[in-house]
């Protein structure tokens, strides 16, 4: 076939009606010269029409045959079909809505549900060439990853052969007065070459040169540019301007572009950062060993992540004499950047909500499956007249697949409207996700909604297109008024029973991941949650610039908080409960042996302000300070992991060795025991075993990042104002950050396991309910159907009791069913949330036992609503009616 | 596409249209008279038909008028004939057809089509042995 003669029958297509009319006009205008003419030869009008429609032949079939060739016929019939289907669902609104509104529900929570899995799963990191970023982790075990330290990360710089671009990244705040006003900002401290590792160029102004990080240079920082926004009003005079940073000045020599920097949470480090400034190594901190620095790095193209590791592996070898003995059995590994990002539980917990949300999209579907072949009934009559008048088996099943097609298309435009709703609210919702992760309704997520909505079209239709199409013209007509036949409705009961197993199943899912999640609520954090607020505070090097003036800066704030009404305990700490702590090595005198424990620095209120009880001993005093003899605090794990490994029977007077840091790095200091104390959390996840922690007094050891707690009589949040205005009576220059009371330190913790189960949750209640409707319109069918047996019974003397039991026996029979395979499958289907489950397994009976009671009841009571109807039956008029 | 099936309508003393010849037919009948209106063509070509000088096939082309119509259809949309708008006999509003330039072109490979085929033919059934 010719091109034009292609173009010409696209174009035909949007012409058929001008074409079909001229056709209709030229072929009476034929008609009407040829009975001219036969009238012309002496026929009568009669007569000569006659000869007229002979000699033309058959009208039809030559019509048939015109379009055939003038058009692409398929696409014809297919707009045909379309606008069939459209008026036929305008003429039933009731059954229009709720069958659009089940698919929309379904496939928006599916299309929603995909932008999540795109967003995190699917979409390659906003940088160029993402899979050649790598993370470089030491190993003290295989399963676990530390940081390094700065000679490790020198000797990797100078000596790996397989990086592009390698930097070392660690934490930095920095506070900054923007209008007179102290803001602390967090940002990053990393090497000359960070942003090659990732590719990104500065929006404005340049990046770091190599030269910028030797020790000596001017000091230079870039902006985030949502800090840049934020702060400077996106002002480019900032630009060549110095930044007091801590009162020191930093040049601003760019500003990144707006994106994925400016939502980081990319564990361990979890801040989105607002600057980046340069480590230049000191003497003191090349020396030390303090594993501080996480190396980022770009391998070079053509290098393979083995290749990588082999060489990593081979600088640290040759760095062995200089590592001390007891890290020896220490490793090193190179892991895919993007890895660290989604996380096992979070991939896990995606997976199973997605495979949460396709079932309920199975069991949507399964409802208007049920609700075509409900209608399939009425329409009987329609479609074996058209049969009678010619059309195929394979037409009419067409036309009712595009029928179900404009069905679906019509549910999938409400879907991706609801989807598009559901990712504007609920996104920025979604905690824990990677900072490269967007979550948008882009062109792959439409591709999917178009995906799903051509497989629900298919898997909604086809079983009401075949049985259709397949019942006998003659026997459609018969049966028409009598409704439905009895294979129809075993159909129907099929596909309702195996609505109540899917939601079974969910039910069950949902039921192990709340009592996990109820579990995890109870567990013990052991320090104080209500009314009580923390805060960052740091005091800046260039103003306590010792240990010892830090030292005496702490009590004097406590003692000004502490005046204020309302506040009855005020406190400073390393770190507050649940927001982690590090790690160091306890030793014991005199012994070639020692224990990493969690290391925690506290003043005196600390233990009453979180509230966590002293065993034995004593706790801290005003008194532990500088100058005063070491002593340390342990709690009761650590108490009991001391009976067992040292055999210390009476840890309270024993002598430890551990790190006392404030006097330069790396300085250990013997100290004796005064107290046990008891357990608390220190971790954020709450699944983690207890730690064993040792604490030492602030005073002695004192840092210039600390945290400040106050527990208040009535609303801890109420009291801030105060509280901002204590310290900045005391120092009017620093600033407070990070301010979070201990109830949502708590919730965070909490946060990433509880958002998976409630979307469960609500999946498996939408489920339940898809699946009450199903048995609503069955059991309403059944009883329709039966208003003639049941009237003749009630005429008989039935009572309404028997009636019901009639309508509902049927259905209970299908609930049960149903509750036995969902019971079998969630068996069998569960086990895939075990590893998101807390304390609980995944075959727990009384959550099975649960899901089975909850679906039961919501099960009878959507049958008992259309069952009763039957029970008013009026004999006379259901006699009557037929 | 192939050609429209004349085949189904032909019984008796009516001869198959040969295959694919229709639309060569009406092209020759366009180029001989000009502009016509469909009834016109159909017409035209039974009574050519009907002067056979062979009086043994004399009327045997007795197409269905109305099978034109698809053929004139599919001829237009491959751009060898137009259609206008015009006022037949009776005063209706009725399309005249005429050859365009390439239909004078297609017409001339079609002839010359026809002719080779209808000489490779006459030359199988007078082999003699």
């Amino acid at each position: 076939m010719t091109i034009k003669r292609r173009v010409a029958r696209l174009i035909a297509l949007v012409r058929a009606n001008r074409l079909e009319r001229e056709l209709n006009d030229e072929v009476r205008a034929h008609l009407e010269l040829a009975e001219h003419d036969a009238i012309a030869r002496g026929l009568d009008p009669a007569a000569a029409r006659r000869d007229a429609l002979r000699q033309f032949g058959g009208i039809d079939q030559m019509k048939e045959s015109h379009r055939d060739h003038r058009s692409v016929r398929w696409i014809e019939n297919l707009f045909k079909d379309v606008r069939y289907g459209l008026a036929g669902l305008r003429r039933e609104p009731l059954f229009t809505t709720v069958a659009v509104a089940v698919l929309a529900l379904g496939i928006g929570a599916n299309t929603a549900m995909f932008s999540l899995v795109d967003g995190v799963l699917f979409k390659p990191m906003p940088f160029p060439n993402p899979e050649r970023i790598v993370r470089i982790w030491e190993t003290p075990t295989p399963a676990t990853s530390n940081s390094t330290t700065t000679s490790t990360f020198l000797a990797l710089k100078r000596q790996s052969k397989s990086f592009e671009a390698l930097s070392a990244e660690s934490l930095s705040t920095a506070t900054v007065a923007i209008n007179g006003e102290p803001i602390r900002l967090n940002g990053r401290y990393v090497s000359w070459d960070h942003f090659a590792v990732f590719g990104v160029q500065p929006l404005v102004g340049r990046s770091f040169r190599a030269e910028e990080d030797e020790p000596g240079a001017d000091r230079v920082v870039i902006l985030s540019h949502a800090a840049w926004q934020q702060h400077f009003g996106g002002d480019r005079r900032i630009l060549d301007r110095d930044l007091l940073l801590d009162n020191e000045p930093h040049r601003v020599i760019g500003v990144l572009p707006a994106g994925a920097f400016d939502r980081h949470k990319a564990r361990p480090l979890d801040e989105p950062a607002g600057f980046w400034r340069l480590n230049a190594f000191t003497a003191e901190e090349v020396a030390a060993s303090s594993h501080w620095l996480n190396p980022v790095g770009r391998v070079k193209p053509g290098v393979t992540l083995a290749q990588a590791q082999g060489d990593v592996l081979a600088v640290r070898t040759r760095l062995a004499e200089l590592i001390p003995a007891w890290k020896k059995d220490w490793s090193v590994k190179v892991e895919p950047f993007d890895r660290l990002l989604v996380g096992d539980a979070l991939r896990q917990s995606i997976y199973v909500a997605l495979g949460a949300v396709v079932l309920v999209l199975l069991i949507a579907c399964a409802n208007i499956t049920n609700l075509l072949l409900a209608r399939s009934a009425a329409r009987a009559k329609e479609i074996s007249v058209r049969a009678a008048l010619g059309a195929t088996r394979g037409r009419i099943a067409a036309q009712l697949l595009v029928e179900s097609l404009v069905l679906g298309t019509l549910g999938g435009v409400a879907g991706v409207a609801l989807a598009a709703a559901l990712i504007e609210i609920a996104a920025p919702l979604v905690p824990g996700l990677p900072f490269t992760s967007e979550i948008t309704l882009n062109f792959r997520v439409l591709a999917f909604a178009t995906a799903a909505v051509l497989a629900v079209s298919i898997v909604v239709g086809l079983l009401p297109a075949i049985r259709m199409s397949a019942g006998s013209a003659a026997a459609a007509m018969n049966n028409a008024s009598r409704g439905s036949s009895g294979a129809n409705d075993r159909a129907r009961r099929a596909i309702v029973a195996a609505e109540v197993a899917v939601s079974v199943v969910l039910i069950c899912g949902a039921a192990l991941l709340f009592k996990s999640l109820d579990r995890m609520q109870q567990v013990d954090i052991g320090a104080r949650i209500d009314r009580v607020i923390t805060m960052a505070i740091d005091l800046p090097f260039a103003r306590y610039p010792s240990g010892d003036q830090r030292a005496a800066f702490y009590p004097v704030l406590i003692e000004r908080l502490r005046a204020i009404p309302g506040v009855t305990d005020a406190s400073i700490s390393g770190d507050v409960p649940l927001e982690g702590t590090g790690g160091e090595y306890l030793r014991m005198p005199g012994r070639d042996e020692q224990l990493m424990v969690r290391f925690k620095r506290a003043d005196a209120g600390y233990f009453a302000t979180m509230g966590i009880g002293v065993v034995a001993g004593r706790g801290f005093t005003p008194d532990d300070r500088i100058g005063a003899p070491y002593v340390a605090v342990v709690n009761e794990a650590l108490a009991a992991r001391l009976r067992d490994r040292f055999g210390i029977a009476e840890p309270v007077g024993q002598a430890v060795d551990l790190p006392a840091l404030g006097f330069g790095r790396d300085r250990r200091a013997t100290m004796t025991i005064v107290g046990i104390i008891r357990n608390e959390r220190v971790q954020r996840d709450l699944r983690a075993p207890l730690d064993e922690i040792a604490y030492v007094p602030i005073g002695q050891a004192p840092r210039m990042q600390v945290k400040l707690s106050v527990h208040t009589i009535g609303d801890a949040t109420a009291s801030l104002p105060a509280i901002r205005e204590a310290v900045r009576e005391i120092d009017p220059l620093l600033a407070l950050a990070d301010i979070r009371t201990m109830e949502e330190i708590w919730e965070r913790s909490l946060s990433g396991l509880t958002e998976p189960v409630w979307l469960i949750g609500i999946f498996a209640t939408i489920a339940a309910l898809l699946a009450a409707l199903g048995l609503y319109g069955v059991v309403a069918h059944t009883v329709a159907q039966q208003r003639r047996e049941i009237g003749i019974r009630m005429a008989l003397g039935a009572r309404s009791n028997d009636v019901l039991a009639l309508v509902v026996r049927h259905v209970v029979l299908t609930i049960i069913a149903g509750l036995a395979i969902g019971l079998a499958g969630a068996l069998v289907l569960t086990r895939v949330t075990q590893s998101l489950l807390f304390e609980v397994s995944a075959l727990d009976p009384s959550a099975f036992g649960a899901a089975a009671a909850v679906m039961a009841l919501v099960g009878v009571t959507a049958a008992i609503i259309p069952a009763t109807r039957a029970t008013r039956v009026d004999p006379t008029t259901a006699l009557g009616s037929e | 596409m192939s050609n429209i099936d004349m085949s189904k309508a032909r019984t008796g003393e009516k001869a198959d249209l040969p295959y694919g010849t229709l639309d060569l037919l009406i092209l020759k009948t366009l180029d001989t008279m000009g502009a016509l209106h469909g009834y016109s063509i159909a017409r035209r070509l039974e009574q050519v038909a009907e002067r056979s000088e062979d009086r043994r096939n004399s009327g045997t082309l007795k197409l269905s008028q109305g099978s034109i119509y698809p053929a004139l259809m599919r001829l237009e949309q491959q751009g060898w004939i137009t259609t206008r708008w015009g006022v037949s006999e009776t005063n209706r509003k009725v399309k005249f057809y005429s050859l365009t330039r390439a239909g004078a072109r297609q017409l001339h490979v079609e002839v010359a089509n026809w002719e080779q085929a209808a000489a490779m033919v006459a030359r199988i059934l007078d082999a003699k042995a």
